[in-house]
């Protein structure tokens, strides 16, 4: 099938590509949801810390990305959904609509255990008639964040928002330097592993898909709300490139630019 | 005389025959030299021996300080037929198992008395005949809320009579008086006749009093000189009586032998004093005969002796022929009452068995169903399933190891046997807190231990392996739905302490070892690591705290230790309704949890200490108890989600939603919030004390995916800290009733002393018959470091006693960082090393 996939930048959506590739559907384009001034909304739908290294996805699959800024807000936020002028779920019926001429017949969804958003985009997928992609769901999460790391997905945390992650500590530390640490909070304190409950956000940087890989040159921690024992942070990146796979780079040093408290 | 192993195994399964028993009293009243009396008779050691050597003070500083900590000891004694008739309940041949469990009398120990009065069914209380202490109706008190049949012992009678040549009729009022005192403390906190234990008041014409002096070996009951009377008036020619007859005649003369009167020329009794002519009977019979013996031997009166030693039958030493004055006094008065005989019999004639005690005491020990077949402890059935429980754990000579010390209710615990160790954390059906593991048993006699096969229910036994499962008690039961016996309720808290760390810090990893099994070894010292990574060891008192140190330096981790100075644990509490409905958001914005709090009923955070309303109580029962007595709403009372902290401490969360979607799905993070916030409160990381925290709304995200621990735990323990800045809080502070006892020229230095110290003082009194006074008050534990301080003020002659009693609010706003409650929240967080100031409310507060 041809299939457009739904990006956030995080691991899941990369990983759920990697799968549809290799049950041998053909990825056409790319879609994502972008946010308007601001780097996090909050939303109960969408990832969209990231968002400014998402243009890069592009470059680096060598796929057509549709963007579309999100509009609505959550309205309905009950356990099912009805078709709802002005809610954020709209924005995703729009833009799928518009990759509609792609000839696309399938979406590739990242979601695992996240019935609020499962319900959503079989809604929207319904109505369009696109079947929905989601090889994710439901999978055991601890293997699947092994398979993810094993699988080469290189992607790093750029939003924290649980008990025990720390901003200063954790952003920025890459899935296979959490695992372990991920794995005693679960324990702990019944953290999602794989971060389904919002836990934390992640950025893929290269993928066995990527053509070419992404390079964050420069970026800054912005502290969303300083809670007293959850604090929550997110990294804004503010220079990044492509760069050839094929080039040996050195590993690239990211740094910290200044720090942001809102 | 010593037994063999098999022969003690033997009688262990005469369970009729079984006395578990402990000995309680204040620190020097001489409980010691009158256990080792019992010891000398029955026991091990030699009789020339006993009031010197103390058998049961194991460790070289207790004989040093003379303050006994942990030993118990199994004795053999078998009753004459003549005095097996006195027994009232079941009984199984003339031998006896006596298993003596020795307890400190320092009240800062009282925690280890606790434990020594679970695995007990009787004790011998030894007061003090020339002054009664605080200590003593504090472990009376638990001995009676455990349901312990007490004795009573007066001991020290040689003071009365050589230092404070009181006279025969002041003596007989004084004990009166102490007899009055200890029934009062009886009826108090249980039922003299009637209640579930039967008829427990102690009254010396049932010979339930003992008299006497451990340090001179010597002792009697009424029994003792009735017996003597009873002889005399039997006339000659007459058939010998059988032993019910004798028993019989001996307890009916006991009846007029105390407060009775009776005419000195003719010997008849009366039941008043008509025209002032006749003596007490109890003077003329008994102490008539004693103060003569003294006055002939301490005034040399050679003949008058001879002719006494004489009459009374007194067999002597040819060694003590040649004594005079005190040794020979000693002697004399050893051979004519010694002391082991007459304890001995009070306490197989009037202890219970553990047949007679489980009975009744079942129902206070089991939290299983009353009918399930653990719950058969009540018939101490040898064929049931074991039930065990394990009331403490004493090091070993191994390093590190502990026996495990308790009591087998029902069924016979083996070696090799594969066992159910339960902890106190432990919930039938759930694997939490539960261990199937082999165990051995052995015998523990004072400093020696046996190995020994197997030992039946009612008796008191050791077990190895078990201590790397249990941290301090717990459960050991074969019956797979077994529930746990009950947790033991300490009357003292851990309310100083003291920071530890090693001199050399390569050490450790000792230091932490150390702790460890220092926890295990003291039932209630708590050893906690702060945040700060300060090692901290608590404790009832300055003298407990510094046993415990000792401990630990010389033995649990062995090396040496730098200790801060003794600090105090404050508490952390509300004095009204929150201010508003407090708001706090998850950290992912989706969930919402609105609390308010306010301070619980006065009384309720005692009632909580004392178990009186319980995490672990019946969810109805308990909801009347705070509706009736503190006029809770059923409903809300219905829907209490847990106590905090530790599950069961003195703060409570109670839900008063109406109808919100998916509230029970988060309530096991809710409650992880709040055992957490519960243990560190906001002002200081201090316990929270006497706090309703009420859920009164929620707003979730319809997914369970993002709704998990991560998310509401935090936002939990940030709501809660919001209703506590928002309801006025303020600091409590522990609060010891001290008691001083001192001659009348140093009250007032102990007067000036104690109000320089915020003490108040509630009670003044002489004590009768001695010059000594007592002055009760109530002191704050943070100036109770002032031994020094008294006694440089009284030039030495002043006693103080402190126990702790209640918790108090400390006056003043803990925001106000000049008042004496903000001092002790910046001391205390600078210790922990938290930041500085109590945080600001929007810290924990959210806008909507």
């Amino acid at each position: 099938m041809r299939v457009v996939a739904l990006i956030s930048g995080g691991k899941d959506s990369c990983y759920n590509m990697v799968q549809c590739v290799e049950a041998g559907h053909q990825l056409v384009a790319l879609a994502n949801l972008r946010p308007e001034n601001t780097d996090e909304l909050d939303s109960y739908m969408y990832q969209t810390v990231g968002h400014q290294a998402i243009e890069l996805y592009a470059e680096a699959m060598d796929l057509p990305l549709y963007r579309r800024t999100i509009q609505g807000s959550s309205l309905d936020t009950g356990r099912d959904y009805s078709h709802t002028p002005g809610d954020e779920v709209e924005d995703l019926y729009q833009l799928l609509r518009t990759v509609q001429k792609e000839r696309v017949e399938a979406v590739s969804v990242g979601a695992i255990l996240s019935d609020y958003q499962r319900v959503r985009v079989e809604n929207v997928c319904t109505r369009l008639g696109l079947q929905p992609l989601a090889y994710l769901w439901r999978r055991d999460q601890e293997e699947l964040l092994s398979q993810m790391i094993s699988a080469n997905v290189n992607a790093i945390l750029i939003k924290v928002a649980a008990v025990g992650l720390d901003p200063e500590k954790h952003l920025g530390k890459s899935l296979a330097q959490m695992q372990p640490y991920l794995r005693q909070l679960s324990k702990k304190y019944g953290v999602h592993i794989c971060g389904e409950g919002g836990e934390y956000e992640t950025f893929t940087l290269d993928c066995p898909l990527f053509k070419r890989r992404i390079v964050i040159d420069a970026m800054e921690t912005v502290i969303h709300s300083a809670d007293a024992f959850a604090p929550v942070g997110y990294l804004r990146f503010t220079k990044m490139h492509t760069e050839n796979k094929d080039t040996r780079s050195l590993p690239s040093p990211i740094r910290t630019l200044r720090t942001v408290v809102i | 005389v010593n037994f063999t192993i098999d022969q003690i195994r033997a009688i262990m399964d005469k369970k009729a025959n079984i006395r578990n028993m402990s000995v309680i009293a204040h620190v020097d009243h001489g409980k010691s030299t009158l256990t080792d009396s019992l010891v000398s008779k029955a026991g091990i050691i030699a009789s020339a021996r006993a009031g010197e050597t103390r058998f049961t003070d194991t460790r070289k500083d207790e004989q040093e300080r003379c303050i006994t900590i942990k030993s118990a000891i199994s004795m053999y004694y078998e009753l004459s037929n003549d005095d097996l008739a006195f027994i009232k309940q079941g009984k199984d041949g003339s031998g006896f198992l006596i298993n003596l469990i020795d307890s400190p009398g320092h009240v800062d120990f009282s925690s280890e008395v606790t434990a020594a009065l679970r695995v007990t069914d009787g004790a011998l209380v030894v007061v003090d005949c020339v002054s009664v202490c605080v200590q003593t109706e504090t472990v009376l008190r638990q001995a009676i809320a455990e349901r312990i049949k007490p004795v009573l012992m007066m001991n020290k009678m040689d003071r009365a009579l050589l230092e404070l040549q009181l006279e025969a009729e002041d003596l007989f009022q004084t004990f009166q008086r102490i007899i009055e005192n200890v029934n009062v403390i009886i009826a108090t906190y249980g039922e003299l006749q009637g209640g579930p234990m039967g008829d427990i008041e102690i009254d010396p014409i049932k010979g339930t009093v003992g008299f006497g002096s451990g340090l001179h070996g010597w002792a009697f009951t009424l029994k003792q000189f009735a017996e003597t009377y009873a002889k005399k008036f039997v006339k000659p020619g007459e058939a010998e009586p059988t032993s019910e007859e004798k028993a019989k005649k001996v307890e009916d003369l006991m009846k007029k032998m105390w407060g009775d009167w009776c005419d000195p020329s003719t010997g008849k009794f009366s039941k008043t004093n008509p025209d002032g002519k006749f003596v007490r009977s109890f003077v003329f019979f008994v102490l008539d005969p004693i103060y003569k013996m003294f006055d002939a031997i301490m005034n040399f009166k050679k003949e008058e002796i001879a002719k006494m030693i004489d009459k009374l039958n007194i067999k002597l030493d040819s060694e003590d022929k040649d004594k005079e004055g005190k040794p020979l006094l000693k002697a004399v008065m050893r051979r004519w009452l010694p002391a082991g005989e007459a304890l001995l019999q009070m306490i197989t004639i009037h202890l219970p068995s553990p047949v007679t005690a489980q009975k009744y005491r079942c129902e206070l020990l089991y939290e299983g169903p009353n009918d399930d077949e653990a719950a058969m402890i009540k018939n101490c059935d040898p064929k049931a399933p074991l039930m065990m429980y394990i009331s403490k754990m004493v090091p070993t000579s191994d390093k590190g190891r502990f026996f495990a010390f308790g009591r087998v209710f029902s069924g016979i615990v083996s070696t090799g046997q594969k066992v159910r160790i339960m902890g106190p954390n432990y919930v039938p059906g759930k694997k939490e807190d539960l261990y199937l593991k082999p165990i051995q048993t052995i015998l523990m006699m004072g400093r020696y231990t046996e190995p020994i096969e197997d030992v039946p229910c009612g008796n008191i036994v050791g077990l190895v392996g078990v201590d790397q499962f249990l941290v301090k008690t717990g459960t050991i039961s074969t019956f797979e739905h077994a529930h746990n016996l009950k947790v033991m309720k300490f009357s003292v808290s851990p309310v100083v302490r003291v920071a530890v760390e090693a001199k050399n810090p390569s050490d450790l990893p000792k230091l932490v070892e150390g702790l460890k099994r220092l926890s295990k070894s003291d039932p209630m010292v708590q050893c906690i690591i702060e945040e700060s990574g300060e090692h901290i060891v608590a404790g009832a008192g300055e003298l407990h705290l510094e046993i415990c140190l000792k401990d630990l330096e010389e033995d649990h981790a062995g090396i040496p230790l730098k200790k801060s100075n003794p600090v105090v644990s404050y508490r952390e509490t509300v004095q009204s309704e929150s201010t508003q409905t407090c708001l706090s958001k998850s950290p992912n914005k989706h969930n919402r949890l609105f609390m308010k709090a306010r301070p619980l009923e006065e009384g309720l955070p005692e009632d909580i200490d004392k178990g009186e309303v319980s995490s672990r109580q019946e969810l109805k029962i308990r909801a009347r108890y705070l509706a009736d007595k503190y006029e809770w709403d059923v409903g809300e009372a219905r829907k209490i989600w847990c106590f905090g902290p530790d599950g069961t401490g003195p703060n409570i969360l109670v839900d008063v939603t109406k109808g919100v979607q998916y509230l029970n799905e988060i309530k096991d993070s809710v409650v992880a919030g709040f055992q957490w916030a519960s243990k560190e409160g906001v002002l200081c990381e201090e316990n929270m004390r006497g706090i309703r925290f009420d859920i009164h709304d929620v707003t979730l995200h319809t997914d369970a995916i993002h709704r998990g621990g991560g998310q509401i735990i935090p936002t939990a323990r940030r709501v809660l800290y919001a209703c506590q800045l928002t309801a006025n809080p303020r600091i409590m502070e522990p609060v010891y009733l001290v008691e001083i006892s001192c001659p009348s020229d140093a009250i007032g230095g102990s007067y000036s002393v104690l109000t320089r110290r915020r003490g108040i003082v509630f009670e003044e009194g002489n004590i009768t018959g001695t010059p000594m006074h007592v002055v009760k008050a109530y002191l704050p534990v943070n100036e109770s470091f002032f031994t020094a301080d008294l006694r440089s003020n009284t030039g030495g002659q002043a006693f103080p006693q402190c126990v702790f009693d209640h918790w108090k609010i400390l006056d003043g706003n803990p925001f106000d960082t000049a008042s004496k409650p903000g001092q002790v929240v910046t001391e205390t967080r600078k210790r922990k090393g938290i930041k500085e100031g109590i945080p600001p409310l929007d810290n924990y507060l959210d806008k909507l």
